[in-house]
């Protein structure tokens, strides 16, 4: 067929507006789940950020509810503190010089800054064991109502604007009241047993992808395992849970013990570890493989000193990705005995222990309602620590980035 | 013609290389990927100092048996090999004989650029640090490569620190002929190595391979009759598996004895 178009002008070539039309529209359509799924997550972090922050009234067990100006150290905030409680200034001194005295004093009284305080912004107040909280509300009803509030204050009562998520949120143990309750003794849990499982999961899990992938490249081991390895990647992790509950707490008798959620862990994170440094081994050209051997290398040679190197990259990405995955289980270390309850800092493989999915978890179990906030804190830790993980491995994937 | 009457078919000599001359020296040398042959009873000999080209159109078996004389083949799962390659009088299939060392005596340069991601320094090194060599010997080892592959001029400030990834596709294809070159092998097997490169680079590695010829043996595998023209001394034409012909270069260019070969140079088929 002769294809000249009949006339020299641009419609010649002919239009379809309603196909055009439909493809837009299309385009768009798929556009909807992305802006849903963005808006939600939004929408999540907006919640727990509101939640994390309340206004408060409170009234203190001991002294008179005073507040510091902010910049004094932590010592001299608790002086003050003693001197208003009634104290002379010759007890204060002894009792903050005492080493012994001095870590009850700490362990029972708090030093936190608040954003705002009936005495002005940005102030210390000394929060103790047995304080009692009289009113708690979200943020914008307490803001509105505040001057009322302030008005309304009795004796030994002090009104904040607390952030629940502070400096000494960070390393406070955690506490029957909300006031006092801390999420340190579940960050330094997470950080041994987190350690402890990337310690077992990393030399196994890309030992066995360098055998996988170099060495047993044919053949039908190969294909069971990779079948198989595909399969303990998509595991609930609550088996792994049982299995660690039977083999390591119980028959091997660890009982439950940060080695025992490091064991478990570890074999979760083991699939994970090994399919993605299988997926870099793969992306390392053959050619390269090719030159090393033609040099004369040895395939021991060729695999530690060319592909290995050319994939870390890759595989470091994978390990800091199954670490962020490890970070937030929760359901097997319930089984393996994280404990509800640890009010002392690990101190070795053999300690108890909690984690802060489990400790986020039992706060928002609590029937006392100002354990949402905590847990709303709690929430904002592991989120900062999980994107922290995120663009670490962002940032070594672009920095490490090649082309072929 | 067909196979079976290629096979049949004795390989077409002009004035052959004798024994003495011969760096290398195929004897009846079959190979097959599992059950598919490759390569048909092939005998030939290469000679010392000289530039051999292997042509023939794709499928031949060019690379394959250039893959042969170092043992590259045996990488390829299911390969066999029948027959002997003789290197210095010594089969290098012997049981004997260790694969990985017998690479050590013969460089290789391949079809695409393949660098390691390392620096330009770390590339050329390599090979060297396998053997053993180390401090101020191995920087004027890696330095003399450079030299005598023709890129020190263009990297000489930058060697240390680049990546040989930086380079451009003809660099990079020198710096993998510097790294062959740099444990001083006496024979250098080449797999079509301008066939990924623009006209401009390939000059550069003709050129360099005439050069390469005073110190080296050199075997290469092209498509580009022109280039087998320019650069060797002698030429083997293949086809189907089966060495069809070979002789010095200008004879199987001006006057090829057997009707195939004559069909290749002259463009009938391929």
């Amino acid at each position: 067929m002769n294809r000249t178009l009949s006339s020299p002008s641009p419609e010649a070539f002919g239009t379809d507006p309603w196909k055009t039309r439909i493809d837009r529209t299309f385009a768009r359509a798929l556009v909807l789940p992305l802006v849903l799924a963005i808006g939600l997550l939004v929408l999540l972090l907006g919640d727990t950020l509101y939640r994390s922050v309340s206004v408060q009234v409170v009234r203190a067990d001991e002294g008179p509810g005073r507040t510091y100006p902010f910049g004094l150290a932590a010592t001299e905030v608790l002086r003050q503190e003693l001197l208003a409680r009634g104290y002379t200034e010759e007890e204060a001194r002894s009792l903050l010089q005492d080493p012994t005295e001095r870590r009850v004093l700490f362990l029972q009284n708090r030093v936190e800054l608040m954003w705002n305080t009936q005495e002005g912004p940005f102030r210390y107040v000394v929060t103790g064991l047995r304080d009692e909280r009289v009113a708690d509300f979200s943020l914008l009803e307490g803001l509105r109502r505040w001057e009322e509030l302030k008005a309304g204050l009795g004796e030994g009562e002090r009104l904040v604007l607390n952030p629940w998520l502070d400096q000494s949120f960070l390393t406070r143990t955690p506490s029957r009241s909300p006031l006092t309750a801390g999420i340190g003794v579940a960050i330094w849990g997470t950080i041994w047993v987190l350690s402890l499982a990337l310690l077992i999961a990393i030399p196994v899990g890309i030992g066995t992808a360098i055998l996988l992938e170099e060495y047993l490249r044919e053949g039908t081991l190969n294909r069971i395992l990779e079948v198989n390895l595909r399969n303990l990647a998509g595991v609930p992790s609550i088996v792994y849970g049982l299995l660690g509950l039977a083999i390591f707490v119980r028959e091997m008798g660890l009982g439950p013990t940060i080695l025992s959620a490091a064991l478990t862990l570890g074999l979760l994170g083991i699939p994970v570890i090994v399919v993605t440094a299988r997926e870099s081994l793969r992306a390392v050209p053959e050619s390269l493989r090719q030159a090393a051997f033609a040099l004369g290398a040895t395939r021991r040679q060729v695999v530690f000193r060319v592909v290995v190197p050319a994939a870390l990259p890759g595989m470091v990405t994978g390990v800091i990705l199954s670490a962020a995955r490890l970070i937030g289980e929760a359901a097997p270390l319930l089984l393996v005995g994280a404990a509800a309850y640890v009010p002392f800092y690990p101190t070795g493989p053999l300690s108890e222990y909690t984690v802060i999915p489990v400790q986020i978890y039992l706060w928002v179990s609590m029937n006392i309602p100002e354990f949402a906030r905590v847990a709303a804190a709690g929430i904002l830790v592991m989120l900062l620590v999980l994107s922290g993980l995120y663009f670490l491995a962002l940032y070594l994937r672009n920095r490490f980035r090649r082309e072929w | 013609m067909s196979l079976e009457m290629l096979k049949e078919h004795e390989t077409v000599r002009t004035a052959p290389v004798s024994e003495a001359e011969a760096l290398v020296d195929v004897r009846g040398l079959s190979l097959w990927y599992g059950k598919k042959q490759a390569l048909y009873d092939i005998s030939v000999r290469f000679p010392r100092n000289q530039v051999t080209a292997i042509t023939g159109p794709s499928g031949c078996g060019k690379s394959t048996l250039l893959r042969s004389l170092n043992r590259m083949n045996d990488l390829v799962p299911g390969v066999r090999v029948e027959g002997e390659v003789l290197y210095e009088g010594v089969n290098i299939y012997d049981p004997r004989v260790d694969p990985v060392a017998v690479r050590r005596h013969i460089g290789m340069v391949f079809q695409k650029p393949n660098p390691f991601p390392k620096t330009i320094f770390e590339n050329v090194a390599f090979g060297l640090r396998l053997m053993g060599v180390k401090g101020s010997e191995l920087e004027d080892r890696v330095v003399e490569a450079l030299k005598r592959a023709a890129l020190w001029e263009e990297v000489k400030d930058r060697f240390k620190k680049e990546s040989g990834l930086r380079l451009s596709g003809g660099q990079q294809q020198r710096l993998c002929i510097a790294r062959a070159i740099a444990v001083e092998p006496p024979l250098l097997l080449m797999d079509e190595p301008t066939s990924a490169l623009d006209p401009i680079a390939t000059q550069a590695i003709e050129d360099l391979i005439l050069e390469l010829k005073e110190r080296y043996t050199v075997v290469i595998v092209t498509h580009n009759m022109q280039q087998a023209a320019r650069v060797s001394d002698r030429t083997l034409f293949m086809h189907l598996g089966v060495l069809v012909e070979e002789g010095p270069t200008e004879v199987i260019f001006t006057k090829p004895k057997h009707p195939y070969t004559e069909a290749y140079i002259t463009g009938r088929f391929g």
